[in-house]
C-alpha cells in the first residue's frame, strides 16, 4: 500500500521526473496519514461493530453482507469515475443522467438485436453477442457524454459545475426522448442470470466487476504516470501545464474515463434491475461525491485515495441497511445519515490542522 | 504507516470474524412495511392505517421508507429488510420490473409478501396484492367532468410522463369515458414530474391556446396544486371546472374555498388496514384472496364532511 502515499509529498512531484526518489515517510506523515485514511476506515468498522453486535443474526448474515455489497456495486463504479474528477480539480454532476442515457441506448440496441417488439415485458434470448453490442454502445454513449463534458470544461473553459448541470439534463431528457419516457423492460435474459444475479466463486458477479474496476483504478490512480498527472492538475493546474502536462487533453481524459465509467455502471444497472430506470439515479451525483469527500478526498483536488473512496461508498450503505435493520424510524435515518457526512467531513478538518501543523 | 497497516488490518480480521454468519431466527408476529417513498402523505396515511391495525391485531410492525419514489433507492431498504426475515413483509414495489428479484429473495428467504398500493409484472409468488383500480378511477373522474360541465366543453389532462402505470391507468380511464361524452372535447394529457410550477405553465399556457377550455382533470396532488395557482393567476378560478385525483391536505382545502370542484380520493388508510389484515391471515396459514380492491370515493364540492373523513392524514400517534 505505497502507493497510498500523503498528497503533501505528491504535491512537490507534480512533474514525472522531479522527484526520482520518494523520501522516507516521516513520523509526522505517518500520524497524518492515521488521522485521515485511517479514521474513515475506523468509523466504518465502528459502524459495522455496532449494527453486528445490534443484531447479529441479521446484519451478520451472510445473505445481507453479499447484499450490502450487490448494492455498493455500482455506486462503487460511478464514485471511481467521480474520485478521478475531483482529483483534478472537477466536478461530475452527470454521472447517474449518463448511465441513465447509456442504459437506454444500450438497452435499446440490445432490443433491436434480439428482434422482439418494443415494450415486451420480461426478458430476450439474446445471447453474449448481443450483450456484447451492448456493453459496447453503453461505454462508447458514455464516453461521448464524458468527452463533451471534457471539452466544454478544457477547451471552452465553462465551470465544469455548469458544464455537468447541462448534460445532465441533456443526457436525462435524450433518453426520455430515445424512449417517450417509457422503460426499456426487455432485455437479454443472459445478462440478467449471469451478471446481475450470477456469481464467481459464490461472489456476485456485479460485485467482482466493481472490485475489479476499483483495483484497476487505484493502480493507475496511485502508480502511473497518468495518474500521477491527474494529481498534479488538480494541485496546481498552471504549475502542471508549465512543468509539460497537456493539460486539456489530461482534463478531457478524465472525463472520458468517469463517462466511460457510468455507462459501464449502465449495464451493471440494466443486468440488476432487469430494465432501464429513467427516474431512478437521481440523487447518484451527490451519492457519489459524499463518497468521494467521505474518502478524504479533497474537494478542491489534488488530494485524494481510491481506498477512501471504497470507504466513503460502503458507509452511507451500511448506515442505511443498519438502521432498517434496527427499525429505526425513516426519518430519522435521514437525519443521522446527514450528521456521519458533517461528522466526516469534520474529522477530516481536523486531518488538514494536524497537517498544517 | 506499518503500524497502522497492521492495525487496520488486525481490525479487519476482527470484524470479518465477528461478521461470521450466525444463524437467523424469523420472528412470529413480525410485519415490515416498506413504503413507495419518505415523507408522502398518501404512504403516511397507509401507514397510520397500518400501524392501528397493527396493534388491534397484535402484530410487531416495522415500517421504512426509501428517499425517493425509485427502484434504486428503495432495492437496498428492501435488502435490509429481508435481512431482518420478518414473517410477512408488505411492500409498495415502486417499479413493476425491478422489484420482482428482490421481493423474490425476500419470499424464498422465508418472507411471505404482499405488495400494496403497487404491484409487479411477476406475481406467481406474492401471497396477495392490496390495490385500486385506477382506470375506474379515471372513468370516475370522467362522470364527474361531464357533469360538472353539463356534457359540453374544452378538457385537458395533467399527469404524469407515461412510466408511472398507476397515472397512465387514471388517464387511460377517464379518456375512455370521455367517448361517451360527445359533446366535450379532450385536449389530451400534458406531463409534469411532480411539479406544481410545471403543472402552473401548463395551465396558463393552455388558457392562452384555447381561451374556451372549461375543465382539467389533475391525476395527483402535485398536478391539482399547481393547476389552481395556475388558475388563480389567470383569474380562472371557478371559469375552469377542476377534478382531481387523491385528497391531500391542500387539495382539501381547495375543495372547500371552491378551486376545486370533485376529488376522487383513494383510501390508504384502508389500504393499509387491509394489508396488516392480510398479513395476520396469512400467518395464521389461511387462504387470503389474490387480489384486494380498496374503495375510491367521489368527494363532491359542499361535501366537507366526506372531505374531512378522507382527508389523507399522515400525523398519527
Amino acid at each position: 500500500m505505497n502507493w497510498i502515499k500523503s498528497a503533501a509529498v505528491r504535491e512537490h512531484c507534480a512533474a514525472p521526473d522531479a522527484c526520482p526518489t520518494d523520501p522516507a515517510p516521516t513520523l509526522y506523515e505517518r500520524l497524518h496519514h492515521f488521522a485521515g485514511g485511517g479514521w474513515i476506515l475506523i468509523l466504518l468498522l465502528v459502524l459495522v461493530a455496532g449494527f453486528w453486535i445490534a443484531r447479529p443474526a441479521q446484519f451478520g448474515s451472510t445473505y445481507n453482507l453479499t447484499m450490502l455489497a450487490v448494492n455498493a456495486a455500482i455506486l462503487l463504479v460511478l464514485s471511481v469515475g467521480q474520485t478521478y474528477v475531483i482529483v483534478s480539480a472537477g466536478i461530475d454532476l452527470s454521472l447517474g443522467a449518463v448511465l441513465v442515457f447509456s442504459s437506454v441506448a444500450s438497452a435499446q440496441t440490445m432490443l433491436w438485436l434480439s428482434g422482439e417488439p418494443a415494450g415486451t415485458f420480461g426478458t430476450t434470448s439474446g445471447g453474449w453477442g448481443v450483450v456484447a453490442a451492448g456493453l459496447a454502445v453503453a461505454v462508447a454513449s458514455g464516453a461521448a457524454w464524458g468527452a463533451l463534458n471534457g471539452a466544454l470544461v478544457a477547451i471552452v473553459r465553462i465551470p465544469a459545475l455548469i458544464v455537468t448541470l447541462g448534460s445532465l439534463g441533456m443526457a436525462v431528457g435524450l433518453a426520455q426522448v430515445l424512449t417517450g419516457g417509457v422503460d426499456v423492460r426487455a432485455v437479454p435474459d443472459l445478462l440478467v442470470t449471469q451478471i446481475g444475479n450470477g456469481t464467481l466463486f459464490g461472489i456476485p458477479m456485479l460485485v467482482v466487476i466493481a472490485a475489479l474496476i476499483a483495483i484497476v483504478a487505484a493502480v493507475a490512480l496511485h502508480m502511473t504516470r497518468f495518474g500521477l498527472q491527474v494529481f498534479a492538475v488538480g494541485s496546481n493546474a498552471e504549475a502542471a501545464r508549465r512543468s509539460g502536462i497537456r493539460l486539456r487533453r489530461r482534463i478531457v481524459s478524465v472525463y472520458v474515463l468517469s463517462g466511460m465509467l457510468a455507462g459501464l455502471a449502465a449495464m451493471m444497472s440494466i443486468a440488476r434491475f432487469s430494465t432501464t430506470t429513467i427516474n431512478g439515479h437521481a440523487m447518484d451525483n451527490l451519492s457519489t461525491i459524499s463518497a468521494v469527500v467521505l474518502g478524504g478526498t479533497s474537494l478542491f483536488g489534488g488530494v485524494g485515495t481510491m481506498m477512501g473512496t471504497v470507504i466513503g461508498v460502503f458507509i452511507p450503505i451500511v448506515l442505511l441497511n443498519g438502521f432498517v435493520i434496527l427499525g429505526i424510524p425513516p426519518f430519522w435515518q435521514t437525519v443521522a445519515m446527514g450528521a456521519v457526512l458533517i461528522l466526516a467531513v469534520w474529522i477530516d478538518q481536523i486531518k488538514r490542522r494536524t497537517r498544517q501543523g | 504507516m506499518k503500524h497502522t497497516r497492521h492495525a487496520q488490518r488486525m481490525a479487519a480480521t476482527i470484524v470479518i470474524a465477528l461478521l461470521a454468519a450466525t444463524p437467523a431466527f424469523a420472528a412470529d408476529q413480525s410485519v415490515a412495511l416498506v413504503l413507495g417513498v419518505k415523507g408522502s402523505p398518501f404512504y403516511q396515511a397507509l401507514a397510520c392505517g397500518a400501524k392501528a391495525k397493527a396493534r388491534e391485531l397484535g402484530l410487531q410492525l416495522t415500517i421504512s421508507a426509501p428517499d425517493q419514489f425509485a427502484a434504486d433507492s428503495q432495492i437496498p431498504v428492501v435488502n435490509a429488510v429481508a435481512a431482518t426475515r420478518p414473517a410477512v413483509a408488505a411492500v409498495v414495489p415502486t417499479d413493476t420490473q425491478a422489484l420482482i428479484e428482490p421481493l423474490r429473495q425476500l419470499h424464498q428467504r422465508g418472507t411471505r409478501v404482499i405488495t400494496v398500493d403497487q404491484t409487479i409484472n411477476d406475481t406467481s409468488f406474492v401471497a396477495t396484492r392490496i390495490q385500486t383500480d385506477n382506470e375506474a378511477g379515471g372513468r370516475l373522474a370522467a362522470d364527474a367532468m361531464n357533469t360538472l360541465l353539463g356534457g359540453k366543453g374544452t378538457v385537458l389532462t395533467i399527469t404524469q410522463p407515461p412510466g408511472s402505470a398507476a397515472q397512465d391507468a387514471r388517464e387511460a380511464g377517464f379518456r375512455a369515458e370521455l367517448k361517451r361524452f360527445p359533446g366535450i372535447v379532450y385536449l389530451g394529457p400534458q406531463y409534469q414530474s411532480d411539479d406544481p410550477q410545471k403543472a402552473a405553465e401548463i395551465v396558463t399556457s393552455t388558457l392562452s391556446a384555447h381561451p374556451d377550455l372549461a375543465g382539467i382533470f389533475a391525476t395527483n396532488d402535485q398536478g391539482a396544486i399547481g393547476t389552481v395557482t395556475g388558475l388563480r393567476q389567470a383569474g380562472a378560478i371557478g371559469r375552469v371546472k377542476v377534478v382531481a385525483y387523491d385528497a391531500a391536505t391542500a387539495e382539501v382545502n381547495a375543495l372547500k374555498n371552491g378551486s376545486i370542484q370533485t376529488l376522487i380520493a383513494q383510501t390508504p388508510k384502508e389500504e393499509g388496514e387491509a394489508a396488516m389484515q392480510a398479513a395476520a391471515t396469512v400467518m395464521q396459514g389461511k387462504p387470503v384472496d389474490k387480489v384486494i380492491l380498496t374503495h375510491i370515493v367521489t368527494i363532491k364540492a359542499g361535501d366537507t364532511a366526506t372531505a374531512d373523513r378522507y382527508e389523507y392524514r399522515g400525523n398519527c400517534p
